[in-house]
């Protein structure tokens, strides 16, 4: 039974790195921009809520309002430093964006202290679910519900939209989406926004389950390049499947080993470097 | 006198200077400490193209193995941190290995993954590293007559092996070696086409790399007496590459140049404010927008503005060109 408690954890966990790792994905794809701030945009997500709910304001309200926030701060960003920065070399995406997770982090601290604090579950979702012998806390499943509608919603609007189809054609060629007449300039303002908006949405609805701390953002970071380098960057159902795949092991581990957990993760990341260099569905 | 002959002169100017102006012996020896972990990060981003975010394993890794062998045998001091240094290249030939499998972004992400493996690896066997708390009491014993129990005099003998290095990888980068590692950065299909075995060359800089910079973590845990965790760490990583690029990668002595304004103003703000990686935050902006060749380009282009500094201006050959990004897009 604890077995099964922590497999559905471990959706839940795998779930979240999706949203967070696609985003980081997408962006890479059509902007070839490595973020490193993409953590620091998952750090925000959560400390907004925090922020939001410690004022008084509906928990529902709050993880609406903060992605969106996120987002529009990233495309701030976008469109005042980084759109700057793209002709350079990788070594300068990462210098600027190094430095713009620093900020936040310590922005972060300033505005908020370096401890960090919990951010109580709704009251509609604080009770458990039970099946016979199997409980479970319900707003873990929300979580689940929440991040499978999007995750579909998300495939559509890469798949089925228009926008999702200047996206594609954007990663082959950016030239030649311009030559077709479409402004790339707000194409990118809109990608980089979505994908960091994910991951304060991410960040948003983790901060109910882990609580917030300054120093999230970092391993969130972390772990989103584990997701994208066993899934193969620039893949959808690459992000999908590692991201569930990391997130089932690490709960797993937590009850075997649970010092051990996190290292598991990296050692599995070893392991796929090894036997398949491109990541499970990399193109290339 | 030639370039190399050249910058070997300003690095023992600097090692003799920082007495002079320095009043903590300990702080002058954290730069001295710094600038060869820099340095040996250069040789992988500025001779080999390689941008590693794994540095602070290897000066982590450096420093357990020294405080190990210090607190767990009575071996010499000497043997300690060729043991340190060892475990650096064994274990950096390792994280080469498997991370130059990949190229460009995925390589930059690989090495920062590995750094997060040895971070929790550290943190997760407490009983050997001390987990949280460090490596603690790492005796400083004697070399030969020489007792290192001050600071000053500690820092003479850093300064002594960090010239020694200094120079050992000017020759390095000078060698034929290095040459090639130039021709792997600027095209590195090209240099495999002309039959440069590439993949032995990248993992080669990355031992010589390791091994540097495992031994001035040695080096560290020495200084303060602890190997602590924070060693290990990303930010460790991170702040390495930090230092090299802030001097720049032209040359190593750009990063002596990084190291030393990273250590200096890092410790100066974080004595006024505590928050002062915001403002470290935002120099790194700057530099990556108007400062692309770092601080030893600033010093290059104020040489040049001064009449009588004209002709000793040297524009390092090993320069890269500011590449357009369609260079990266391949990967």
């Amino acid at each position: 039974m604890i077995y099964l408690f922590q497999l559905v954890n471990g959706i839940g966990l795998g779930m979240l790195y999706f949203l967070l790792a696609v985003g980081l994905s997408i962006i890479f794809g059509l902007l070839h921009f490595v973020n490193f701030a993409h953590g620091a945009f998952y750090l925000l997500g959560a400390y907004f809520v925090y922020d939001m709910t410690e004022r008084g304001l509906n928990f529902w309200a709050a993880l609406l309002m903060a992605p969106f926030i996120v987002a529009g701060l990233a495309a701030l960003t976008e469109s005042v430093l980084l759109r700057r920065i793209y002709h350079l070399p990788h070594t300068f995406h990462i210098l600027v964006t190094v430095g713009l997770a620093l900020m936040v982090q310590e922005l972060v601290i300033i505005l908020w202290g370096p401890v960090g604090g919990n951010v109580s579950t709704p009251s509609a979702l604080s009770g458990v679910l039970m099946l016979g012998d199997f409980i479970y806390p319900q707003y873990r499943l929300f979580v689940i519900g929440l991040t499978l509608v999007l995750a579909i919603g998300l495939w559509w609007l890469l798949e089925g939209t228009r926008l999702g189809a200047v996206v594609r054609a954007g990663s082959e060629s950016t030239d030649m989406v311009s030559l077709l007449g479409i402004d790339i300039l707000r194409v990118n303002t809109a990608v980089f926004a979505l994908g960091a908006g994910l991951a304060g949405l991410a960040g948003a609805l983790a901060a109910p389950i882990r609580g917030v701390e300054p120093f999230m953002g970092v391993e969130a970071l972390g772990i989103a390049f584990v997701v994208v380098v066993i899934g193969g960057m620039g893949s959808y159902t690459g992000a999908l499947i590692a991201g569930l795949l990391v997130g089932i092991v690490q709960s797993i581990m937590t009850t075997l080993w649970p010092e051990g957990a996190r290292l598991m993760i990296y050692l599995g990341m070893g392991l796929v470097i090894l036997t398949m260099p491109r990541g499970l569905l990399g193109r290339a | 006198m030639n370039r190399a002959s050249l910058h070997f002169l300003l690095a023992a100017l600097i090692a003799i200077a920082l007495p002079l102006f320095m009043r903590s012996g300990t702080l002058a020896s954290e730069v001295l400490i710094f600038a060869m972990a820099a340095a040996a990060c250069n040789l992988l981003l500025g001779y080999t193209g390689l941008l590693s975010f794994g540095q602070g394993i290897f000066f982590g890794l450096g420093s357990y193995a020294a405080g190990l062998t210090l607190l767990h045998t009575s071996l010499p001091l000497a043997l300690a941190l060729v043991l340190s240094a060892i475990t650096g290249a064994v274990v950096a030939t390792g994280v080469g290995w498997l991370s130059i499998r990949r190229q460009g972004v995925y390589f930059v992400m690989l090495t920062l993954a590995f750094s997060q493996f040895f971070y929790f690896l550290a943190y997760t066997f407490k009983d050997i590293t001390g987990g949280d708390n460090g490596l603690l009491n790492i005796p400083r014993p004697a070399i030969g007559p020489f007792s290192l129990g001050d600071s000053w005099t500690y820092y003479g003998f850093v300064a002594v092996l960090f010239l020694l290095l200094f120079a050992a990888l000017q020759r390095v980068a000078s060698s034929t070696f290095g040459r090639t590692l130039l021709a792997v950065r600027d095209n590195e299909e090209r240099a495999r086409a002309i039959g440069f075995p590439v993949r032995d060359f990248k993992i080669t800089a990355f031992a010589i790399s390791g091994a540097v910079t495992g031994l001035a973590g040695a080096l560290h845990a020495l200084l303060i007496g602890v190997a602590p965790l924070s060693n290990i760490e990303y930010h460790m990583s991170e702040s390495i590459l930090i230092m090299t690029i802030i001097g720049g990668t032209g040359n190593l002595f750009a990063s002596v140049l990084g190291a030393g304004f990273y250590v200096i103003v890092s410790d100066l703000l974080s004595s006024i404010w505590p928050r002062w990686l915001l403002l470290l935050g935002g120099l790194l902006i700057v530099v990556a927008l108007f400062m692309q060749k770092g601080l030893w380009g600033l010093l290059e282009r104020l040489v040049e503005a001064l009449p009588m500094g004209r002709k000793s201006s040297t524009k390092s050959s090993i320069e890269a060109p500011i590449q357009p990004e369609s260079q990266g897009r391949g990967i």
